[in-house]
């Protein structure tokens, strides 16, 4: 918990089958930091991202959150993940539930908390979105943007420490990327810990605290937005940014 | 005219005289009871069965203990097991087994042994209809639900499970069918159910004609009040998306 270090990540190691995803990825993520994770497809960002709440078991390494090492298996990995809001690249809200439902299920579940007070809390959090009208909805009656708002929200429904975006706007439609980035701005305005995996180089340019370039299953490089766009050292990320601006 | 009047006397022959039509009555009674408790047992089982199978297959083991890990391995290989051998053998032979070996030497009511003899055998049809609905929701959903901190088990039954039923519903449906109509083997163990009351109305009267289209009449009544009621499920089911 030094220095306000909430993630801690150490030498962390993933394959699948034959495939090494990720070869000895270490950093730290301080609280209140929008870590922007970019780099090719395939490189292993998702999978970075998912080890740290343990969708994904890495093999080798540790992560640490807190101070507690949730690659142990001792770990309660149901209320490290309380702690860790997730969105999703495919929204994934509960298309069998009501918006409001999708938002209180886990509030009356884990939190037990009354149906009035988790009610009312979703609601706020959906008018904090523009939705609070479609909370009766369920998720097939909404556009994209809409759906990616309430995954939003539903997450931070939880109150977490953190949030992780998986590739947020890439099952988007172009005219509806910039709802959903404008929602994840105001976030990081308010101050929350927030890692992005992304393609949106404006988004990072503009919120990030500090980009991380991830290529052949190792962070590349990593550094303010001025000095990674400015000034990139790899020949990789060089060619990337050509690539990709 | 002679065929109006020849109907008319071979419908009281065989059903107004004597009461005969109390054969088939009390028959259908039987094949309603074994067929509801049958349906009963086989998705309470089928559930199970399901649910530990499909945590075997989709499940990463390696983050459980040993000892969880064993135990999953170890219900996999009996469900598995369960399965075939009840999906290979003839239900006729399984409720001949269930009554002239199980319980040969305990005076049990014949359709208890019937209820139990279909609800197995029915039960491992539920179980991978509903597993192959477990496996067509995506993957997604489940990772949702532990993203938010629900539990595998509360994932399971809030979010993949009401799904994963709502999809199978047709193939539920249709296997409800097929078990109403399977009961007509009742009679193996000498129950009196629809088919051997017909039968037994067929040996008073020496017509097979009318109690067996009577019976056929009545079963596809019910199959098509069962359809009915299914297909209105499945509406209603399907009214939210």
């Amino acid at each position: 918990m030094s220095d306000g270090v909430l993630i801690k990540v150490d030498n962390l190691h993933k394959k699948f089958g034959n495939l090494e995803v990720l070869k000895g990825v270490s950093t730290e993520i301080k609280k209140g930091e929008v870590v922007v994770v970019i780099g090719p497809s395939g490189c292993g960002k998702s999978t970075f991202l998912r080890c740290l709440n343990l969708l994904e078991e890495p093999e080798k390494g540790r992560v640490f959150f807190e101070g507690q090492d949730i690659t142990d298996h001792k770990t309660d990995i149901n209320l490290h993940r309380q702690k860790v809001g997730m969105v999703f690249q495919q929204f994934n809200l509960f298309p069998h539930m009501t918006i409001i439902r999708n938002m209180t299920l886990a509030l009356t579940k884990l939190r037990k908390m009354p149906k009035q007070e988790a009610r009312a809390r979703a609601l706020a959090l959906l008018g904090k979105v523009g939705l609070e009208d479609r909370a009766e909805s369920y998720p097939s009656q909404l556009s994209g943007g809409q759906r990616q708002r309430v995954a939003i929200v539903r997450a931070l429904a939880m109150d977490p420490l953190v949030m992780l975006f998986d590739e947020p706007t890439s099952a988007l439609d172009p005219e509806m990327v910039g709802e959903v980035l404008d929602v994840m701005k105001s976030l990081a305005q308010t101050g929350m810990t927030m890692v992005v995996v992304t393609h949106e180089m404006g988004f990072a340019r503009e919120v990030a605290s500090r980009i991380m370039f991830i290529d052949e299953g190792i962070f590349m490089e990593e550094g303010s937005p001025a000095e990674f766009f400015g000034n990139p050292k790899s020949e990789r990320l060089k060619d990337f940014l050509s690539k990709v601006l | 005219m002679d065929f109006w009047l020849n109907l008319k006397d071979e419908l009281i022959r065989n059903f107004i005289t004597g009461a005969r039509w109390k054969y088939l009555a009390d028959g259908l009674l039987v094949t309603l009871r074994v067929s509801f408790f049958a349906v009963l047992i086989g998705i309470a089982v089928g559930v199970v069965l399901a649910i530990i199978r499909s945590t075997h297959d989709l499940c990463k083991l390696s983050r459980f203990n040993p000892f969880l890990k064993f135990f999953i391995n170890f219900f996999d290989f009996l469900s598995k097991l369960y399965l075939n051998i009840i999906r290979g053998t003839p239900t006729v032979i399984q409720l001949l087994i269930m009554y002239y070996v199980i319980f040969a030497s305990v005076n049990i009511d014949k359709t208890l042994v019937a209820v139990l003899a279909f609800g197995i055998n029915s039960s491992a049809y539920v179980a991978e209809i509903i597993r192959s609905g477990i496996m067509s929701i995506d993957r997604g959903q489940m990772e949702a639900g532990r993203s938010l901190g629900l539990n595998y088990v509360r994932s399971m039954v809030y979010i993949v499970l009401p799904q994963a039923f709502k999809n199978v519903l047709p193939s539920l449906g249709n296997e409800f069918i097929v078990l109403l109509k399977e009961t007509s083997i009742c009679g193996y163990i000498a129950l009196q159910d629809l088919t051997r009351g017909a039968y037994i109305i067929r040996g008073i009267t020496y017509s097979a004609f009318m109690p067996l289209i009577a019976a056929a009449v009545i079963y596809l009544v019910m199959v098509l009040g069962l359809d009915y009621l299914m297909k209105y499920l499945e509406r209603r089911l399907r009214r939210v998306e």
